[in-house]
């Protein structure tokens, strides 16, 4: 892991948005980094623990359908939560392919053009999309909290 | 020795039971006669015997609870299976069956990624506090509330909810203790499923898993039911339900990635 930056501990989205930044190398061992974040991140917006649970599923999901996940890469995750609505971005720095069994499993080995990540994500979560960034393919997710006001 | 030869010294301290010929009648009466009061009043007299030999498996990360009622059906399985002429005594029997059957629930339900004691009891105290509040609240309880209840910190939830991915579930088709299976409880719906969603490519995926573990993934991921709601159906916690779709998705991508990798080959 290279980074974990939590800002506005004691700001449990009362005020301006949170925002959490997680880079990690694109490892399956890994990823428990990213479910254990957004569950931090959907338990300071007040999720409750199903809501969390489905957060959890989601991040997952979010991170080994990135079709353009390689072995060697790393993996940006940008996590804003604000007035009950988490939103959960992911980017990834390829690398060099290593072997196989070392990277975790990228879009094209779930569901060839990803719909069956995204047919998932319909129901773990309340928006999803894929589009570019600075040049670089992002995916993200947003989640509402089911008592959070409009 | 062992535990059967020291629980066969244990029965009469603890069941009062006469052991040696004179119990062995009481079998040959209940074979020959299937008398359901006798097998009972053998049940109820041998209790103790269950109960002593589940706190032998007790700090293990598995509630106590279970573990007497893991106990209680071997003991009257053991009871069932008995056969007086065999010359061997039955707490010797008993204790052997009876163990037999809490290695296996410790098989199948134990922890595949050891997680500190302290881990695996919050875990366990999480999950009985998530169904004990999402009744009181009517609404599933917020980490915040959960460790209130408990009496902890929200980082320690969340690190037992995480914890809790290297517990390993018990299959749908492992029996409860009224010998009917969690699926068994879906009735009909696993055929009223069978045909939504066809081209789905969800649905394609699905041939990777066990009928039971598809029907979960369908209720989820297909019609949209709640994690609880689930769970309601079937009779199982919420928790539980959390863990089959996190390794029924885990078995889904290997599978995708086994594919993958014979194509390629």
């Amino acid at each position: 892991m290279k980074r974990l930056d939590m800002s506005d501990r004691d700001d449990r989205g009362g005020g301006r948005p949170e925002v959490i930044a997680l880079s990690f190398p694109a490892r399956a061992d890994l990823v428990a980094l990213a479910r254990f974040t957004a569950a931090s991140v959907g338990a300071r917006a007040g999720f409750d623990v199903e809501e969390i649970e489905d957060l959890r599923l989601a991040v997952d999901e979010l991170v080994v359908s990135f079709e353009a996940v390689q072995a060697g890469g790393t993996i940006h995750l940008r996590y804003t939560h604000d007035a009950g609505t988490v939103t959960i971005e992911c980017t990834v720095e390829p690398g060099l392919r290593s072997h196989p069994s070392e990277g975790i499993a990228g879009g094209e080995l779930w569901g060839g053009d990803g719909e069956l990540s995204r047919q998932l994500l319909d129901a773990l979560v309340d928006e999803h999309g894929r589009e570019q960034r600075q040049g670089r393919p992002c995916v993200w997710l947003r989640k509402h909290r089911a008592n959070a006001s409009a | 020795m062992c535990l059967a030869a020291e629980a066969s010294g244990e029965r009469q301290r603890v069941t009062g039971l006469p052991g040696g010929d004179e119990g062995l009648a009481r079998f040959r009466d209940l074979t020959t006669q299937q008398d359901a009061r006798l097998r009972d009043e053998l049940i109820t007299s041998h209790l103790g015997l269950a109960h002593q030999l589940a706190r032998r498996f007790a700090g293990r990360g598995e509630p106590h609870d279970d573990l007497v009622q893991v106990a209680s059906l071997a003991l009257v399985k053991a009871i069932d299976r008995f056969d007086p002429e065999r010359g061997v005594q039955f707490s010797t029997f008993a204790a052997k069956c009876v163990i037999g059957e809490l290695k296996r629930h410790f098989r199948d339900r134990g922890w595949a990624v050891r997680a500190p004691r302290r881990i695996q009891e919050l875990y366990l105290e999480v999950g009985q506090n998530i169904d004990r509040l999402s009744q009181e609240l009517g609404h599933p309880p917020t980490v915040a509330e959960l460790a209130a209840a408990i009496g902890t910190t929200e980082d320690a939830v969340l690190e037992a909810i995480e914890a809790g991915r290297g517990y390993r579930s018990a299959s749908l088709d492992a029996p409860d203790l009224n010998s009917q299976t969690m699926a068994d409880s879906l009735g009909s719906d696993d055929a009223r499923y069978s045909h939504v969603e066809d081209r789905s490519v969800l649905a394609g995926a699905l041939e990777a898993l066990p009928e039971r573990d598809r029907v979960i993934i369908r209720l989820r991921f297909i019609d949209g039911l709640t994690q609880s709601e689930i769970a309601d159906r079937l009779g199982v916690s919420q928790m539980h339900i959390s863990r089959l779709l996190a390794a029924s998705l885990a078995q889904l991508r290997a599978s995708f990635a086994d594919d993958r990798r014979s194509l390629e080959a």
